[in-house]
């Protein structure tokens, strides 16, 4: 159980900065979730963190040490591999108990240790099989189960529910979440798949080209993401983007007219932004209300409708800007060529051009 | 009726094709080996043959010089065999490092020699091995010997320098297998041992060598026969005696002297390759045994 901290760290290779000035400070018994798309480095951060990657620049410090130049072994730190990497000739036992050998614990207390965590990842009955006569999921419980053996003050996990099915990965999810309540420790987790994000961190980082964009509590994300890059990241199904024009701006806020929806005009209550400017009108799927509803009525083309029984999703467009609206028990779209939703300027978001948000 | 008429044809055509491979298997593999174990049962000299029965067999026994190569070919065996295939092991996992310099070179450098003409480098060898070549003088320079050892002329040396030029010759060939099988380990394994507290000895002993022991068996088997069968360094360096006074000389060396630059006997040369299979057959039977994994059985 221990804190972290990351001051101004990078990573690079030759000329190739992947790693660009990291700062984040992670609390004792926080589970953090780096998430990101592929190749935003957010794997190679974590590496960094276990030393199984020279950090180039920075600092990292481990319950308030200093852990840049510490052999891996001696960090504190256990992790969980995509891999599983559990050594394929050993029983689940040996597997378990295969470090402790060389940490000078007595057989005994190897015994009791693998014991416990057996029993904490219902692993008993697997104990003496080879790994090659696992399941995946069973795999990667022995692979977590190897971490817990070493009790470590933080547990990395680099994307092990990659190689699940989707069944499996919802069940190991869970187990996941119930193992951070038993055991109490840190645990930094990576992960593309913004729904592992979403359920099981306290804190995410969305992190993109070697940078933090955002950090924050999951929901706080959803609510009040800090740039068009966020936004989109986070939800599912992703945030609409709509083109804009700021048209004028009054004490109520900035109005703003979207040129594919025959210039319907909407006034968000947003102070950044000057007249004439190009933005970008963000709206989430479950946020377009009936016709009248709101505060601008949108009408368009509807190409598709997946019908999810409690949900529906309805794919549109206007003007080619293709959008997904999300409908509560309405069934019926399918049938008809158009749609007409409502926005809420209170349940939109202003992006500039570059991406950033309008407040 | 039909379907019957049409599997026996589909039967007929696929004999026809496997017919001419299979022909001449039978008559330039199958056909000599039935044929040698038959002649190995025949005593005389030269085309005068005659059934002997065991008369070979007891032969063996109390033949000094077959006892020689027997003895001499279980010494190159017990003694070249683990030095390469450890030797081998050791190269693979260094060259394996990814953080290492010139790695490539290093990697033709040491397959090279298997790929080399065999009459070149007996020559070479030959040279630097004589008392006055480059090895003595070095080793003079240096002092660490008084004086030129003789490398082809002492039965010990002549020995050493056999399990030398062969070890040379076939390290790098083994150390491919090994290196490919290195390849095909994941490499997070090694992360998490390192990240575990496993120390750099260990990750070799208890993740390493297990993980690469089908390859090390393979290895050993071929090179348990290929040293069986150990010919062409000692013919080549010892022009073809096997000397000094038969202290290089190998089964399969025996053999060709037996059936070519003796009064030759043909029978009893092919009873000696029968000895040959019989310790292949024994040795790789011990080794797979060895080897087998202990949990599966």
């Amino acid at each position: 159980m221990s804190s972290l901290k990351l001051t101004d760290v990078r990573k690079t290779y030759g000329k190739l900065e992947v790693i660009k000035g990291v700062n984040l400070e992670i609390k004792s018994k926080e589970f953090v979730v780096f998430v990101g798309p592929s190749g935003c480095g957010k794997s190679t951060l974590l590496r960094m963190i276990a030393g199984l990657e020279h950090i180039t620049a920075g600092d990292l410090e481990i319950g308030g040490q200093r852990m840049n130049d510490v052999d891996p072994s001696k960090r504190g730190i256990a992790m969980v591999f995509q891999s599983y990497a559990l050594y394929p000739h050993m029983t689940v036992r040996e597997n378990m108990g295969f470090a402790l050998r060389f940490a000078g614990v007595a057989k005994e207390q190897i015994a009791r240790q693998v014991d416990d965590a057996a029993r904490i990842l219902a692993l008993g009955p697997l104990l003496d099989r080879l790994p090659k006569q696992l399941s995946g999921g069973q795999r990667q419980r022995v692979a977590i189960g190897r971490a817990i053996v070493r009790n470590p003050q933080v547990f990395l996990f680099d994307e092990p529910l990659s190689n699940l099915d989707a069944e499996l990965r919802v069940h190991m999810r869970i187990e996941i979440a119930r193992l951070h309540k038993e055991l109490q420790t840190t645990i930094i987790y990576v992960t593309h798949d913004q729904v592992e994000a979403m359920t099981l961190a306290d804190t995410i980082v969305v992190l993109r080209d070697g940078i933090i964009e955002q950090v924050g509590a999951p929901l706080d994300l959803y609510d009040d993401p800090a740039n068009q890059f966020v936004a989109g990241f986070i939800g599912s199904p992703q945030m609409n983007f709509l083109a804009a024009v700021v048209t004028e701006k009054t004490a109520a806020g900035t109005t703003v007219a979207l040129p594919n929806h025959g210039g319907v005009r909407l006034t968000l209550p947003v102070t950044g932004g000057s007249v004439g400017d190009k933005v970008v009108l963000g709206v989430r799927a479950e946020h377009f209300g009936l016709p009248g509803a709101g505060d601008a009525d949108l009408t368009l083309n509807i190409d598709v409708a997946e019908h999810l029984g409690s949900t529906s999703y309805v794919y549109a467009n206007a003007g080619g800007e293709a959008l997904v609206i999300e409908r509560e028990e309405s069934r019926h779209e399918a049938s008809s060529e158009t749609i007409t939703v409502s926005i809420s300027s209170g349940k939109a978001y202003l992006f500039d051009s570059k991406g950033a948000r309008l407040r | 009726m039909a379907q019957a008429r049409l599997d026996r044809r589909e039967n007929i055509t696929g004999w026809v094709f496997i017919a001419p491979a299979l022909i001449l298997l039978g008559l330039f593999m199958i056909y000599p080996i039935v044929w040698s174990l038959w002649m190995s049962f025949q005593v005389g000299k030269g085309m005068n043959l005659s059934f002997g029965g065991f008369a070979n067999i007891l032969r063996l026994t109390k033949d000094p010089v077959f006892l020689r190569a027997l003895g001499n070919t279980f010494t190159f065996f017990i003694f070249q065999v683990p030095i390469m295939i450890v030797l081998a092991l050791l190269f693979a996992v260094a060259l394996n490092d990814s953080t290492l310099k010139f790695r490539g070179f290093f990697r033709t450098a040491i397959f090279l020699p298997c790929a080399t003409s065999l009459i070149a480098y007996s020559t070479v060898f030959k040279s630097m091995f004589a008392i006055d070549g480059v090895v003595n003088q070095t080793l003079m320079q240096l002092h660490l010997i008084g004086e030129p050892i003789s490398w082809l002329g002492d039965p010990f040396w002549a020995k050493v320098l056999i399990i030398m030029a062969i070890t040379w010759r076939w390290t790098g060939y083994n150390m491919i297998f090994y290196l490919a099988a290195l390849q095909n380990i994941d490499r997070s394994i090694y992360e998490a041992a390192r990240i575990d507290g496993v120390p750099a000895w260990a990750r070799f002993r208890y993740l390493t060598i297990p993980m690469l022991k089908p390859v090390i068996l393979f290895t050993t088997v071929i090179s348990t026969i290929g040293t069986l069968q150990l010919f062409d360094e000692v013919a080549n360096f010892t022009a073809g005696t096997g000397g000094p006074s038969d202290s290089t000389l190998t089964l399969s060396l025996y053999i060709y002297n037996l059936t070519f630059k003796f009064m030759p006997s043909f029978g009893y040369s092919a009873t000696v390759s029968w000895v040959i299979v019989v310790l292949v057959g024994i040795l790789s039977f011990l080794q797979f045994l060895i080897a087998r994994d202990r949990r599966t059985s």
